[in-house]
């Protein structure tokens, strides 16, 4: 019976072919990850020691001596971060639930306004909202006009709208098919939320979250304006003192903050992305 | 315990803004352990009333009697965990294993781990998934036929009394479809669920229904009868046309393969049998071919007498036994398949594919020949009597 075998043999011959091409992508795929995990802090390494290597070979006034030391640099840096940590927690905590408020059957007529909203809000320059901050602080007697207060309110203000909108996004694009059969099985509206809804939405609000990380990274450089500190004040320095190294040392340290963040954000939300989706 | 499972008594909706409502007073008694299929046009309100039923849409007014205790009221979540729910995209978790999918209202009822994981895997056997090849998986992982399989277990998962299906197989290839509906039907005969099934395919209805009902728009009932019934008896035109030509071909959806007499004592050999014992067993008998078995009693192969003239393994000789069918399959499944395997004749197998009889194109004629006899028999007596009782 070769004419009913051979179609077999063919099978068998195109299954071992599959198997071992498998094999080779998933090595492909692994390789290709590790390429990628290991790319971006790669890049940030050379970054900083082809900075300091320049650095070393320049010839440093006293300013610039007192400017650029380790102490100073770190200090700065820590700002920074605890500035972009702090506000990022505060816009967590307000947009989220707002976002899934906005969602819920009651206000959700609300919803197209409130997403046309974020999308313009966006599109508002960071300085001149910071700036227009900054004047309100200063004509409001009962409220510091310096310090780290006026720095994250501005933050919070400027990065609640990509989260927001993602979160309303997320919980929008979720299929209502599973919702209706979560439902449909006796889940409450709550559940249905908890253990449905938020967990499929979590790679788009991840995905907000990641861009307010990173706008927030960005906009604290703007920190300086109320005498918030960070690595603005390096840059401005620099500027303001027109020396040259120093603005070059703050502005590659603002970018390899920022392009950290990014990375270490992108790590959390493949981490955080429920499995089969 | 009463006969009637789900009772509904002058079922409203009207959503807010439309003159008419969506479901006009639906009035229907659902009797325990069959199945009645909804049917009828597209936006006639079947969907409405079935969904009614356990209230993701909530009824403007009338009500539900489930189990002789009116539920039109009580807790939507905890009825609704008393009923299982099928849908036509049927909505699995895409984030959670097929484990934890049809563990979802075992999970809410609070059971135990391990009684949860044994019903799961259970479940799982029974809709024909390897647990341990699926039971870790995710819903992408699977076909739209496998899924809509775990989509039947997750509803069964509590034992609910009631089933509610909203096209379950609506969205999956035919083939796929006809397998999946006598599967199904196979279950339900072992399981006696009450169940509402909606479809705006007549021949579904035919082939899924104790009992159909025709809906025309408002949901108002046209017809409420078995599928005998609604194929010789069509209470108005819209029923007849609803149901359309080719009765007699219909019909063969009516009648299984259980009901007609299959040849049990087919000539048998086993694939590990010599091949010369098997040779003069042919030999012996009236028959031109054998059917070789496997271990468990599955059909392997076709043996003619010429087959014996080349020197090569039993396993090899013949052709491999093709178009099987299970007992609940229609005649029309089993007509096709012949066709299909070009064999002019089905083999019969149980659950598990092993060998029960075998289905003779023949057979299918005669069934075909009895029902035109009885359809002529049915035209002759009606035009005796009065047409309006005939309806009735």
């Amino acid at each position: 019976m070769a004419v009913s075998t051979a179609p077999q043999e063919l099978d068998q011959e195109a299954a071992a072919l599959g198997r071992s091409e498998d094999a080779a992508a998933t090595k492909r795929a692994k390789r290709g990850k590790l390429v990628r995990y290991l790319a971006m802090p790669g890049f940030l390494l050379l970054l900083n020691i082809a900075t300091f290597l320049w650095l070393s070979g320049q010839d440093l006034d006293s300013i610039e001596r007192r400017t650029l030391t380790a102490d100073n640099l770190i200090g700065k840096a820590q700002e920074h971060v605890w500035l972009t940590l702090l506000s990022t927690t505060f816009v967590l905590l307000l947009a989220i639930p707002f976002g899934i408020l906005a969602t819920r059957p009651r206000y959700r007529r609300f919803a197209p306004g409130i997403i046309g909203l974020g999308n313009a809000g966006q599109a508002i320059p960071s300085f001149g909202m910071l700036a227009l901050l900054f004047y309100l602080f200063r004509v409001t007697p009962w409220l510091p006009s310096t310090g780290t207060l006026p720095v994250v309110v501005a933050l919070v203000g400027y990065s609640f709208l990509p989260i927001l909108r993602n979160t309303m996004v997320g919980l929008d694009q979720v299929d209502r098919s599973v919702l209706e059969a979560g439902r449909g099985m006796g889940m409450s509206e709550r559940r249905v939320l908890r253990r449905i809804e938020l967990p499929l939405a979590v790679p788009v609000i991840l995905a907000g979250i990641r861009t307010a990380l990173v706008l927030n990274v960005g906009t604290a450089t703007l920190a300086f304006l109320f005498g918030g500190g960070g690595l603005g004040d390096v840059v401005y320095n620099g500027l303001s003192l027109r020396r040259i190294p120093i603005t070059i040392v703050g502005a590659v340290l603002v970018a390899t903050l920022a392009l950290l963040v990014d990375y270490i954000a992108s790590l959390i939300e493949e981490k955080l992305t429920p499995k089969g989706l | 315990m009463s006969d009637i499972m789900i009772e509904l008594k002058e079922l409203t909706k009207r959503y807010p803004g439309t003159e008419t409502p969506a479901v006009d007073r639906l009035t229907m008694e659902i009797p325990r352990g069959e199945i009645v299929v909804f049917v009828g046009p597209s936006g006639c309100g079947k969907t409405t009333s079935l969904k009614m039923i356990n209230r993701i849409i909530e009824p403007t007014s009338g009500q539900i009697i489930l189990d002789g205790e009116d539920v039109t009221d009580v807790n939507p979540d905890q009825l609704r965990r008393r009923i299982g729910y099928v849908i036509q995209q049927i909505g699995l978790f895409p984030h959670v294993t097929i484990e934890d999918n049809v563990a979802t209202v075992p999970n809410l009822l609070g059971w135990d781990r391990d009684r949860t994981k044994a019903r799961v895997d259970e479940l799982l056997d029974v809709v024909g998934l390897d647990p341990d090849v699926y039971r870790n998986r995710y819903p992408k992982e699977l076909s739209g036929g496998q899924r809509q399989r775990v989509g039947v277990a997750r509803a069964l998962a509590a034992d609910p009394p009631v089933l509610l299906m909203d096209e379950p197989f609506g969205a999956i290839d035919p083939i796929t479809r006809t397998r999946l509906q006598n599967e199904f039907l196979r279950l339900q005969q072992e399981l006696k669920k009450t169940i509402c099934f909606v479809t705006h395919d007549i021949d579904e209805a035919i082939k899924m229904g104790d009992r159909i009902a025709i809906l025309q728009e408002r949901s108002i009932p046209a017809q409420f009868a078995t599928p005998e019934e609604i194929l010789t008896q069509p209470a108005n035109d819209f029923v007849a046309d609803f149901v359309g030509s080719g009765s007699t071909l219909k019909r063969l959806k009516l009648t299984r393969v259980r009901d007609v007499n299959i040849t049990t004592d087919a000539l048998l050999g086993r694939i590990d049998e010599d091949k010369h014992v098997l040779r003069q067993r042919l030999q012996e008998s009236d028959w031109t071919a054998m059917l070789l078995l496997d271990a468990e009693k599955r059909p392997s192969r076709w043996l003619r007498a010429p087959d014996f003239l080349h020197d090569r393994p039993v396993a090899e000789m013949g052709l491999p036994a093709r178009a099987m069918i299970e007992p609940q399959a229609t005649l029309s499944d089993a007509l096709e398949e012949m066709l299909l395997g070009s064999a002019g004749v089905a083999i019969v197998v149980d659950g598990r594919g092993a060998f029960q009889g075998i289905l003779d194109v023949d057979d299918i004629i005669t069934s075909i020949q009895t029902m035109r006899d009885a359809n002529a028999e049915f035209y002759r007596a009606s035009k005796l009597i009065d047409p309006a009782t005939a309806i009735a």
